[in-house]
């Protein structure tokens, strides 16, 4: 078992160290180095430039920079922003609680949505309809579900304010506009799951055990449905981190999406590398309850 | 030191009322709603921008001088006119030689945190700025030609220069600089990045800055030194302001048409209709200062190393019709690199060039470029006539990519020239000027004091001329135009520069003057733009009405 967890350990540790380590080799091949980033569309002379170089030691061999930036990260020292002039601790801390808020709030409103939908609309008529509304969620950009939302529901209805520090209720249609998408493709993977799993031996046994449909559907059949789904798990994540930055712009919200939306745009490294990290480190963590979810779920899993 | 010629700064009543009516258009039918002033109340303005910094030494964005504009305040001010106007200094007086310039300051201001302003404290702000790494670019333009700062005595300061500079009076009115409290300058957590830990002297005090979210002002009830400028006198009429940050431009008009906002800033033309479309509701246009939105040809490339393409190409372009196209006629025509509301623009420059088809044609015939290849762009010796233009995506606003896009349009069908769009981040933007691989370079400035703008741009040794431009003609010009400090021999200097980059040797096409637009419930009074910057004003003069 403590030979089990440690081997997960390290195995994230090299995860994080490979995703810090591309990140910090892609923004050294792209165009342009970290002076140019600093100096942007302003004043730039030989001596603007040699002093940015001095302010930022960034006259040691890229190798130096780079060991010296894995050292300091490791004792948790994350460096300074080039563009904020703050530390990029302090940048990703006053930031993380809202983005985490976000992403938990629209993973439930889609997890739930996306459970309803496929156990409620089993009906030929009840599904189609479903399956259409699902797959234009799917195939809409979040950027255009938030204006519609935010327009009805709180520029006409006056229902929601659009953004800022009104606790919940700026919550909730942010979380709606990343959840509706979230929902479109797990009550799809959840529907067919269903469906096999109806088909089964074990459910015509259930039916013939004298067990009403409804309770077939809810205590078997869901059960063997959620695997596939919990695989997505991963993409999950993906979504929500990425979708943060367009639904951050659209609601006015603090987060780490607009933070790396700007690092990304101005090449400022030490934000970029940290959020690359963070993401790696959400990902190792999700992935890790997703095991540990296939073995709750499958109790035949937990024999072998 | 022999003072001979006191330019005194005097305010008058004119400068008062001519305040009222600044470089700002109001449109939209609901007239003024607001009534007389009221003390009290709060206010929510949504902004476009989240400034990268508070500390105004470091401010380098335009749009967020109305929030630095709230805590932090300078010597002078200017005037409608470009003039300047007693702020925290009472007065200054120039030495023959221009090289010494004595302010005597105000007795009676307090930065917020309780900390006295006088000579020592300005002194302190300027010295702050050659610390190592605070912010090189100030050091290495506006003040490279300082030598020192001198206290004369608790209410006068003296800048001794290595040479004549006016542009001095330009720098220490602007917010770089401005005067932050001498304590924060040693003691502030993030100085670099400012926030409620940075003191000013200003009508308001930064409380709360959530980031990504809002920045919040409480009102400085001790404040009682605005400039004759500022619309009144004592404390600002509001109890606080929210700023928010809303970077849609639709999601910020939705929340005004809602009122969950009172005041927007950054209205596009394609969202104007809506303001003007409501009787509660008020839009304001303001015309920035500085150098207008234009394009500046790379005269080291070919095919741009000659002049009859450079004329040829300005020819190519309807810009009237372009800008229509865009902006559907909410944007201001430029016809030279200096901006209209300027009091250096050359207005005998309209009309005299740009939008002929056939005589573009004529000059590319003439200079070579006669054959035309199979998607029918001009060809000389099997090379096609492409000229490049970089746009750094961080940095574009005023749908400035469409905008190329039109022109491109503009000049493949007019003129058979091929205009390469390129919409890039800035480490590729800058890796491409680093190499000269462009023909076009874009650019706009807000410097209050265009001469700052030329200086930068145009002059051989300037720190955005990204054209590499070595004329002596125009150096000295510009240098003519930096040195004296009398209003006539500075424009005709930049009359001169003016003449030669557009007229003469075709350097420039300038398109439009960069403008910032105001939407407000009309119950909110004393909106408007800054005298001669034309951006939005701080909160101090607005009021929300009954």
């Amino acid at each position: 078992m403590i030979k089990a967890v440690a081997r997960r350990v390290a195995a994230g540790a090299v995860v994080l160290w490979a995703a810090a380590t591309a990140a910090y080799l892609a923004l050294l091949a792209a165009p342009g180095d970290i002076v140019d980033a600093i100096i942007g569309d302003g004043a730039d002379t030989p001596q603007i430039r040699a002093q940015i170089i001095t302010e930022w030691n960034l006259d040691r061999p890229a190798i130096v920079q780079y060991l010296d930036y894995l050292l300091r990260a490791v004792q948790g020292d994350l460096g300074r922003s080039y563009l904020l002039q703050r530390p990029v601790a302090e940048v990703i801390g006053e930031q993380i609680l809202p983005t985490v808020q976000l992403a938990l709030a629209a993973a439930v409103a889609g997890v739930v949505l996306a459970l309803v939908l496929a156990v409620t609309t089993r009906g030929r008529w009840a599904r189609r309809a479903s399956s259409t509304a699902e797959l234009v969620l799917v195939s809409t950009p979040p950027f255009l579900i938030g204006i519609v939302l935010l327009s009805v529901f709180s520029f006409q209805l006056g229902w929601f304010p659009v953004s800022g520090d009104q606790g919940w209720a700026a919550l909730a249609l942010p979380a709606v506009t990343l959840g509706l998408p979230i929902a479109g493709v797990l009550s799809q993977v959840l529907r067919d799951g269903l469906d096999r799993a109806l088909d089964e031996p074990f459910a015509v046994t259930a039916r013939a055990r004298g067990l009403a449909e409804r309770a077939v559907l809810i205590r078997h059949a869901l059960r063997h449905a959620l695997i596939p789904a919990v695989t997505l798990l991963g993409w999950l994540t993906g979504v929500l981190i990425g979708g943060a930055v367009i639904i951050e712009q659209v609601f006015g919200r603090p987060g780490l999406g607009q933070v790396t939306l700007q690092a990304v745009g101005n090449g400022d490294m030490p934000v970029v590398l940290a959020v690359v990290v963070l993401a790696a480190a959400a990902f190792v963590v999700i992935n890790t309850l997703a095991d540990l979810a296939y073995l709750l779920i499958d109790p035949r899993l937990r024999r072998s | 030191m022999r003072r001979i010629r006191p330019a005194v700064v005097i305010t008058t009543l004119a400068l008062v009322l001519t305040s009222a009516c600044s470089p700002g258009s109001s449109t939209g039918s609901g007239a003024a709603d607001a009534g007389q002033p009221v003390s009290g109340g709060s206010l929510t303005w949504a902004v476009e921008t989240e400034p990268l910094t508070f500390n105004p030494h470091q401010y380098a964005q335009a749009k967020a001088r109305l929030l630095v504009g709230n805590t932090f305040e300078s010597l002078l001010t200017h005037d409608e006119k470009g003039g300047y106007v007693p702020w925290l200094a009472t007065g200054y007086e120039v030495s023959a030689d221009g090289r010494t310039y004595t302010f005597t300051l105000r007795t009676d201001v307090t930065f917020s945190d309780g900390e006295k302003f006088d000579a020592a404290a300005v002194k302190a702000n300027i010295d702050q700025f050659s610390v190592e790494g605070y912010n090189p670019a100030v050091l290495a333009v506006q003040l490279r030609y300082l030598d020192r700062v001198e206290v004369v005595d608790a209410a006068t300061v003296a800048f001794h220069l290595k040479q004549p500079d006016v542009l001095l009076l330009d720098f220490l009115s602007t917010p770089q600089g401005a005067q932050v409290s001498p304590k924060s300058l040693k003691e502030a957590k993030n100085l670099k990045f400012g926030g409620p830990d940075l003191a000013g002297t200003g009508p308001f005090i930064l409380d709360r800055y959530t980031a990504g979210q809002d920045v919040h002002f409480v009102k400085n009830p001790d404040y009682n030194w605005a400039p004759s400028t500022a619309g009144h006198s004592g404390p600002a009429y509001l109890d606080e302001v929210t700023y928010r940050f809303l970077k849609e431009s639709s999601v910020r008009v939705g929340a005004l048409t809602s009122g969950q906002v009172q005041v927007v800033e950054g209205v596009p033309a394609t969202d104007e209709a809506l303001i003007t479309a409501n009787p509660q509701l008020t839009l304001s246009r303001g015309l920035n200062s500085g150098s207008a939105y234009s394009y500046y040809f790379n005269t080291a490339n070919a095919p741009f190393d000659d002049i009859r393409v450079r004329q040829a190409f300005r020819e190519a372009v309807d810009v009237d019709a372009v800008l229509k196209g865009v902006y559907r006629g909410s944007a201001t025509r430029a016809w030279s690199v200096i901006g209209p509301t300027s009091p250096f623009y050359d207005k005998s420059l309209e009309k005299t060039y740009s939008g002929d088809a056939a005589k573009a044609n004529t000059l590319l015939d003439e200079a070579g470029w006669t054959t035309r290849d199979a998607e029918g762009f001009r060809t000389k010796a099997g090379k096609r006539l492409t000229v490049r233009l970089v746009q750094s995506a961080p940095f574009v606003r005023d749908r400035r990519d469409v905008l190329a896009q039109a022109v491109q349009a503009a000049v493949k069908q007019s003129a058979g020239i091929d205009l390469d769009v390129a919409l890039v981040d800035q480490g590729t933007a800058t890796q491409a000027i680093a190499d000269g691989a462009f023909e076009v370079f874009d650019n706009s400035r807000a410097d209050t004091d265009a001469g700052a703008a030329l200086g930068l741009l145009l002059h051989s040794g300037g720190a955005i001329n990204r054209i590499g431009l070595k004329d002596p003609a125009l150096d000295e010009a510009i240098e003519q135009g930096q040195a004296s400090g009398d209003q006539a021999t500075r424009t005709e200097a930049y009359r001169k520069v003016q003449k030669l980059v557009i007229t003469d040797q075709a350097l420039v096409l300038p398109l439009y003057a960069p403008a910032d637009q105001i939407a407000a419930s009309n119950k909110v009074g004393g909106l408007g733009f800054e005298p001669t910057a034309g951006v939005p004003v701080s909160a101090y003069n607005v009021w929300l009405g009954k």
